[in-house]
């Protein structure tokens, strides 16, 4: 039952304002050593972020997975990407992954039961300290002069932005979904188009027909996009976390065409919830 | 193909390595003087230059460029030891800051060097290596 392998969660963080007493509670549902990385950040907002990020995971795993709770290992390889330490208990799926993403007022998970996933949120920020031109120009490096073409004649300043937006979401989720993080390369992958649906994509000038993408709007201005590809593509530390990294063109096949599911809204006090009673039972 | 990078810090939550820019500007007219330094291209202004900058110096610079970055309020706490993820910045900031970084030292930072930068003062010892090249 691969379908159920995957899945797109996300969560409106912008109404939750948790009190110290709150954030306390929440912590409390995670890993001791997981604190950490949470607590650092600088902003509330960040933690608050972070926080959730978590959950989602242990959530995604428990739910999907059926993992107990105390059971679930979830480490980071060296570029920083979490992934589930498996041993036995994931055999349902060839390589469960997944990928978490947060920026503005969300934060999202989205999980393959075979190829690998990346997750970007971008959120639709409008320069304030200089123009868009000027904003748009640290980036021109990023993309390749076809994509550069389409973002600076887009039309007005805030569809020059849209188009930046998106281009920049796509190129990260396929950046998160190897799992080498934003590195460089970004203009290396060039992404082809119809209205921003049937998105495929060249790297290093090479068509590569193993990648399926999904970009789309979660609301208040936040583009979401969807990466799904083939194992081999991950990064040497990534592909060690994975079970199976070569397939059959069938078997690469029954990953690869599964269909992309909609997003589920999950609210915070549902994943309180959901981890609270995984951690209560036995 | 993404290749494996030192320490990428793209999943720290938010992002904070540093992507290389030298490619100049393509088909956009500069509305302001907004240009690419290089060490080729600005050989004049080394003249002006005291002397490679000092150590405090550069960080309390870098500091203050991703301060505003970041939109850290004054009190915040920014220093050496800072890591970029966790002082917010993500991955659309870690490209501006970049960016931000090369304009204001006139130096051209590699791809490479920039996966390797986490903190402040990584950045601040880049700085100076690279802007020591200048001054050679």
């Amino acid at each position: 039952m691969m379908e159920k392998g995957v899945q797109r969660w996300v969560v409106d963080i912008s109404t939750w304002d948790p009190s110290t007493d709150d954030f306390s509670y929440a912590l409390s549902l995670l890993p001791q050593h997981h604190h950490s990385s949470i607590t650092r950040f600088v902003k509330k907002d960040d933690r608050k972020r972070a926080l959730i990020s978590w959950l989602l995971q242990y959530a995604l795993v428990h739910e999907v997975l059926g993992i107990p709770y105390h059971e679930i290992v979830i480490k980071r390889t060296l570029e920083g990407k979490p992934f589930l330490e498996c041993g036995r208990v994931c055999l349902d799926f060839p390589n469960f992954n997944f990928n978490v993403s947060h920026h503005g007022d969300y934060v999202a998970i989205a999980s393959e039961p075979l190829c690998l996933v990346g997750l970007d949120i971008v959120s639709h920020v409008i320069p304030e300290k200089e123009t868009v031109l000027e904003f748009i120009q640290n980036f021109s490096s990023c993309f390749s002069s076809l994509e550069w073409d389409q973002i600076v004649t887009a039309g007005s300043n805030d569809e020059v932005l849209t188009e930046l937006y998106r281009y920049w979401c796509l190129k990260e989720a396929y950046v998160k979904a190897t799992g080498s993080g934003l590195a460089y390369g970004l203009h290396k992958v060039e992404f082809y188009h119809t209205s921003w649906t049937d998105i495929s994509v060249k790297v290093d000038g090479v068509r590569n027909a193993q990648w399926r993408f999904w970009l789309s709007e979660l609301g208040k201005g936040h583009y979401v996009s969807i990466a799904r590809g083939h194992p081999i593509s991950a990064t040497e530390s990534y592909k060690r976390t994975l079970n199976q990294t070569k397939f059959n063109e069938e078997e690469y096949n029954e990953g690869l065409l599964l269909p992309n599911v909609s997003f589920v809204w999950r609210t915070v006090e549902e994943l309180f919830l959901v981890i609270h009673k995984a951690k209560s039972s036995c | 193909m993404a290749s494996t990078t030192g320490a990428s810090l793209k999943f720290t939550s938010l992002s904070s390595s540093f992507k290389q820019t030298q490619v100049p500007l393509r088909g956009v007219s500069n509305v302001n003087s907004v240009s690419f330094p290089s060490l080729r291209m600005r050989p004049g202004s080394l003249r002006f230059r005291v002397s490679c900058a000092a150590k405090p110096e550069t960080v309390n610079k870098v500091c203050e460029i991703v301060r505003k970055q970041l939109a850290l309020p004054d009190d915040s706490s920014v220093t050496g030891e800072s890591k970029f993820s966790t002082l917010g910045a993500d991955s659309l900031d870690t490209v501006e800051i970049v960016m931000g970084l090369e304009e204001e030292f006139g130096i051209s930072v590699e791809e490479e060097s920039a996966q390797s930068i986490s903190t402040v003062q990584d950045a601040a010892d880049l700085i100076e290596k690279l802007m020591d090249k200048n001054c050679a």
